[in-house]
């Protein structure tokens, strides 16, 4: 499997080198450090080989976290694993990961390389877990000395719901549900759309005693479509088609295969249940009509309008509207009824910025762009329009959780709260 | 911070080892802490070995793994000391009442790769494996590997308590570090360690629905080796697979997927097939736009081969491939290369359409591309040809400078007038395409300029005139060009005797003592010939463009029998290559597939299927005439089989040296 993993800085520097195996040498590591990272290649391809190793790696901010191996390893698996050790490794660093917490936390960075991977194998790496029996400065001796507890600890670590220890205890039981849907779009010049799709992904924090029981439910189309009807109920809710789910390993999937029922026993505190693709009749809540005019050669002329597609008594919040404009651009003037425009040189764009947008209106912004000379031949490439936003409230798709419920043997009933909110993803309107 | 300083000069090392022995404890832990940190930074601090592990004396845990982590490091280097801490690990195997000491213990054992310290091994490894603890069960399982790599010789009572645990171990992580233990230990020995029947088979799937996500994924991908003895057995697997197309990790999905796909070669009903494809397929294009552009890109670089063994999954789903103006290039060339692929007949239109916005790209490497992608649906749909011209001369019209996409657009332009040469006339494309000829620098476009000013000599004005200035400079042009040269000079000579005799003269002049064999050779060969009778030539040089070569092999990428052992590896780094684990890894085996025929999964269509039935005979016969050629050909030149970018060197010069070869005959 994997030799060796090794995390690197920038300047290509090793800062934590642990070895797995005994087939490759430090110094074809510091080699690729030399060839590949000093030299920013690595931002090139995600997998390197040289002289048959390979070099399998992520970039996080300016650290390079790095799989080397000499097998035929599963390449997806073990660029999880990185992301899976980043993610380690900002539960304990408090969600920092930069060269000053490796270099002050390397003890415990080692003594978590000895534990989510053996032999080059990846092994338990969730960082709840972890911290039971991985703690900075070591764990405390009456643990240590418990033998109970530590069979608990250990068959918890190797056993079926790994995720959720026993006896958890809360006064007040809540539950908390987010769905959080990005909306990614791509129109072409003329305004058709290309291709939209909602990624969407329910967050849920769980402050529940005991092993409670969850039962989950949307308006789901082939799930409605299985329920019975109950007598003299009609209702106009078909509900809607969602293309793929995918879910946390709480929930149990073959149930979900055969009923396309949800149930879970949940971690304890925040986790991400599920996320959801889904491509039909999704609810656009923005519409871009941009106009580039060209007044002679110095001048050019953007009209943005906006319009929202959603109820009057919804809201989207921290619109930005992203215009490119030429590199020449000398001045710009804006007009616009709405929020502020402004030129941002960095940026190489005017941001529209609008704090809040009520729905079902129009909006637009006009501008007026000077152009410097330019001994740059080169026609302007126009990148597409950009724009930020959310609406509290609003599900593109038409999601909708009809129910959660929770049985526990103590028979509590928690209190429930939910939200909704649709963002922005990629989405660009082509120029 | 402060671990990390400079190199350990000699007097560092005294201080490291008097604080060491020093009898307060906090201060030999900060002095063990050093040690590492020097350690990392590859400094050698081998000769503290003896007073390092004196520090195990203490009971405390972190220091202990910082001890071993020590230990591991340099016992190859003092085996003998090494020797000293048999005592302490044997002594934390079977005394300790804590199982992370117990599994911390047997796990460092193994790593020490001591061949004389592993019979001491061997009896505490054996007690770890029956252990009542799963946690230091599934460590010791994973320890057998590493004895079995160093010392092989000592390992087969231990080989056969694995195979007991594998039919008896209830503990699902136990069961998939089991299962990884073993297939590593086949990879080393070369031989069938593990042996399946259906009651482990039945375990190994339970076990994947209760084990972490790793366990899993080593589960699924040892299945997909596995051959079913039959149609009920792979229904079985399949069924008890598919829940994991939910998961949310995509490498457990892409490993069920590779499980599915490979088993549905094993079923009997053709329903349950086309079912099975329209379930894996939305999960496998969500894996697509996954937000860790690394994993993106592992499964981008499998597509090929699922498009090429299952067509029908990506049926309407061009558009997934679309590229998004942020991504990094890396996968944008990927998605590129296989909207190339996924293109036919129908959807060509929507792809030359997206192509068309690739062109205002930045990446002067990758609108070049675009261009060649541009270039080879034209060649190979005949129906795409117009638009496609369109689409190039436009971008022709804007271009000012010698760029690298403008010699792929000579290029591309050459073989489309070669595939069909009254595409000149389309949108007056001869006559923009020859006003930026003088932008080619790369001997590739120049001798596809030459080429065309060849062919199309009686379109072009002044052709005579540009062949001249050609010619001038003809002993500094590249061997290519030069040889191309020589032949489109023939071809206007004999459209324009009269005007061209004094050119040819210069040409047979400058060419006739060239140091390269080829082009001396072809210029005595058109020299003769022409002083003896033109009209050969004439039928030799001018040859009708119309039988040009069939393309679409271009577009496959596996052959068609390896499809079956690349799929078992789907996801792994030979794949992800395009290549065979055995070209890759000289150690592998080559795996010979036994079955005859590589079921090819295709849309229901009648039309396309008939189609393509014409096609694939065709190309059949067609392969049969080029196979010989194309097994030199990767001979000599060894052709990397990943490269989209086959060299188009070859082919123009193959083409345009056909006619000469039979002249010879």
């Amino acid at each position: 499997m994997i030799s060796s993993i090794v995390f690197i800085n920038h300047k290509g520097e090793i800062l934590v080198y642990r070895v797995y195996k005994d087939d490759i040498t430090r110094s074809e590591t510091t080699q690729f450090c030399a060839k590949i990272v000093a030299t920013k290649e690595n931002k090139e391809c995600p997998i390197i080989n040289i002289d048959g190793t390979s070099f399998i790696h992520i970039t996080i901010k300016d650290i390079v976290v790095l799989a080397t191996t000499k097998v035929n390893v599963n390449v997806a698996m073990t660029l999880q694993f990185l992301y899976q050790l980043v993610k380690v490794c900002r539960a304990y660093f408090g969600g920092e990961f930069d060269e000053n917490c490796i270099k002050k936390h390397f003890v415990l960075i080692y003594e978590l390389l000895d534990e989510v991977m053996d032999y080059g194998v990846p092994q338990i790496a969730d960082a709840d877990l972890l911290k039971k029996y991985i703690q900075e400065g070591g764990l405390k001796p009456e643990l240590m000395n418990d033998v109970e507890k530590l069979k608990q600890l250990t068959s918890q670590a190797t056993g079926a719901t790994s995720w959720r220890p026993q006896n958890i205890v809360y006064r007040k039981n809540e539950v908390y549900l987010d769905v959080i849907e990005s909306v990614n779009v791509l129109m072409s010049v003329k305004g058709t759309i290309l291709k939209a799709d909602v990624a969407g992904s329910i967050q849920m924090k769980c402050l529940l005693s005991g092993m409670p029981e969850c039962k989950f439910g949307m308006n789901d189309k082939l799930l409605m479509q299985r329920e019975p009807r109950k007598p003299g109920q009609t209702t106009t809710d078909k509900g809607i088609t969602i293309d793929d789910l995918k879910f946390h390993q709480c929930v149990k999937l073959p149930k979900f295969d055969k009923e396309r029922a949800i149930t879970f026993i949940p971690p304890d505190g925040q986790f991400e249940l599920m996320t959801y693709r889904i491509t039909e009749n999704i609810n656009l809540p923005f519409k871009i009509m941009p106009v580039y005019n060209e007044l002679g050669k110095n001048k050019l002329e953007i009209r943005v309008k906006i319009k929202s597609i959603f109820e009057k008594n919804l809201f989207g919040t921290n619109l930005a509207i992203k215009i490119p404009v030429p590199k020449n651009t000398a001045n710009v003037s804006t007009n616009s009824a709405i929020g502020k425009a402004k030129h941002e040189p960095e940026q190489q764009g005017v941001i529209w910025r609008i704090k809040k947008y009520p729905g079902d209106f129009e909006a637009l912004l006009r501008c007026e762009i000077d152009l410097g000379s330019t001994t740059n031949q080169q026609p302007w490439i126009k990148p597409p329009i950009s724009i930020e936003f959310q609406v509290p409230m609003f599900t593109a798709s038409g999601l909708r959780v009809r129910f959660l419920r929770v049985y526990e043997k103590s028979g509590y009933k928690p209190t429930k709260w939910i939200r909704y909110i649709t963002k922005a993803g990629e989405y660009l309107h082509r120029l | 911070m402060a671990y990390f300083g400079n190199n350990p000069q000699r007097g560092e090392l005294q201080e490291l080892y008097a604080d060491l022995n020093d009898l307060n404890f906090e201060k030999k832990k900060e002095a063990v802490k050093k040690v590492i940190a020097y350690m990392t930074v590859g400094k050698d601090v081998s000769d503290l070995f003896q007073s390092v592990i004196k520090c195990l004396e203490f009971n405390d845990i972190e220091m202990k793994k910082l001890i071993y982590l020590y230990i591991v490091n340099y016992s190859r280097q003092k085996p003998d000391d090494a020797i000293m801490v048999i005592q302490n690990f044997r002594k934390d195997v079977r005394k300790s009442e804590n199982p992370l000491v117990r599994a911390l213990a047997i796990r460092t054992f193994g790593c020490l790769r001591v061949p004389k310290l592993n019979e001491y091994l061997i009896e505490p490894l054996k007690d770890c494996i029956l252990d009542d603890d799963p946690y230091v069960r599934k460590t010791a399982v994973l320890c057998v590997p590493k004895v079995y790599e160093v010392s092989p010789d000592i390992c087969p009572p231990l080989l056969e308590l694995l195979q007991k645990l594998l039919e008896k171990e209830s503990n699902a992580l136990v069961l998939a570090n089991l299962i990884q233990s073993m297939r590593e230990i086949e990879v080393v020995s070369g031989k069938q360690i593990i042996n399946l029947n259906q009651k482990i088979i039945q375990k190994l799937l339970l076990a994947v629905d209760e084990c972490i996500e790793w366990g899993q994924i080593f589960i699924l991908d040892y299945l997909a080796t596995y051959n079913p003895q039959d149609s009920k057995q792979a229904e079985v697997i399949i069924e008890r697979t598919l829940p994991r197309l939910s998961h949310i990790n995509p490498t457990v999905t892409f490993c069920a997927v590779k499980v599915i796909l490979k088993y549905l070669d094993f079923l009997d009903n053709g329903d349950l097939v086309k079912n099975l494809c329209k379930k894996v397929a939305p999960s496998l294009i969500s894996l697509l736009s996954w937000n860790q552009p690394e994993v993106q890109y592992t499964i981008l670089r499998n597509i090929s081969l699922i498009l090429q063994k299952f067509p029908i999954l990506f049926e309407n789903e061009v558009k997934v491939f679309f590229c998004s103006f942020n991504e990094p290039y890396y996968i944008k060339y990927e998605k590129l290369d296989i909207m190339v692929r996924i293109c036919d007949s129908k959807n060509f239109g929507q792809v030359l359409n997206e192509l068309l916005i690739y062109l205002n790209e930045a990446d002067p490497h990758f609108v070049r591309k675009t261009i060649k992608s541009i270039g080879k649906i034209a060649i190979t749909y005949d129906k795409a040809i117009d638009k496609a011209v369109s689409i190039l001369v436009e971008f022709a019209k804007n271009v000012q400078q010698p760029t690298e996409p403008v010699q792929e657009l000579l290029i591309q332009m050459q073989l489309i007038y070669k595939k069909n040469k009254s595409m000149y006339k389309h949108e007056d494309s001869l006559k923009i395409i020859y006003s930026i000829i003088d932008y080619a620098n790369e001997p590739e476009s120049k001798s596809a300029c030459a080429w065309i000013v060849g062919e199309f000599g009686e379109f072009i004005p002044k052709s005579a005139e540009k062949m001249k200035e050609y010619i001038d400079n003809f002993q500094m042009e590249d061997r290519l060009v030069q040889l191309q040269l020589l032949t489109s000079a023939v071809q206007l000579y004999l459209k324009y005797p009269s005007q061209c005799s004094i050119l040819i003269q210069q040409l047979i002049t400058s060419a006739k003592d060239s140091f390269n064999p080829d082009v001396r050779d072809r210029t005595y060969i058109y020299w003769r010939l022409l002083s003896t009778d033109p009209e050969i030539v004439k039928t030799l040089v001018c040859f009708n463009s119309g039988a040009v070569q069939n393309f679409s092999k271009d577009l496959r990428l596996w052959e068609t029998q390896d499809l079956v052992v690349a799929l078992e590896n789907m996801g792994s780094i030979s794949n992800l290559f395009h290549k065979l684990p055995h070209q890759l890894y000289k150690n592998i085996k080559i795996k010979i597939n036994n079955q005859q025929d590589v079921k090819i999964y295709k849309g229901e269509e009648k039309q396309e299927k008939q189609e393509n039935q014409v096609q694939a005979q065709q190309s059949e016969n067609q392969q049969n005439n080029k196979q010989e050629q194309q097994q030199q050909q990767q001979q000599q030149q060894d052709i990397d089989l990943l490269s989209f970018d086959d060299p188009p060197v070859n082919n123009i010069s193959n083409n345009s040296n056909k006619p000469n070869l039979f002249e010879l005959i």
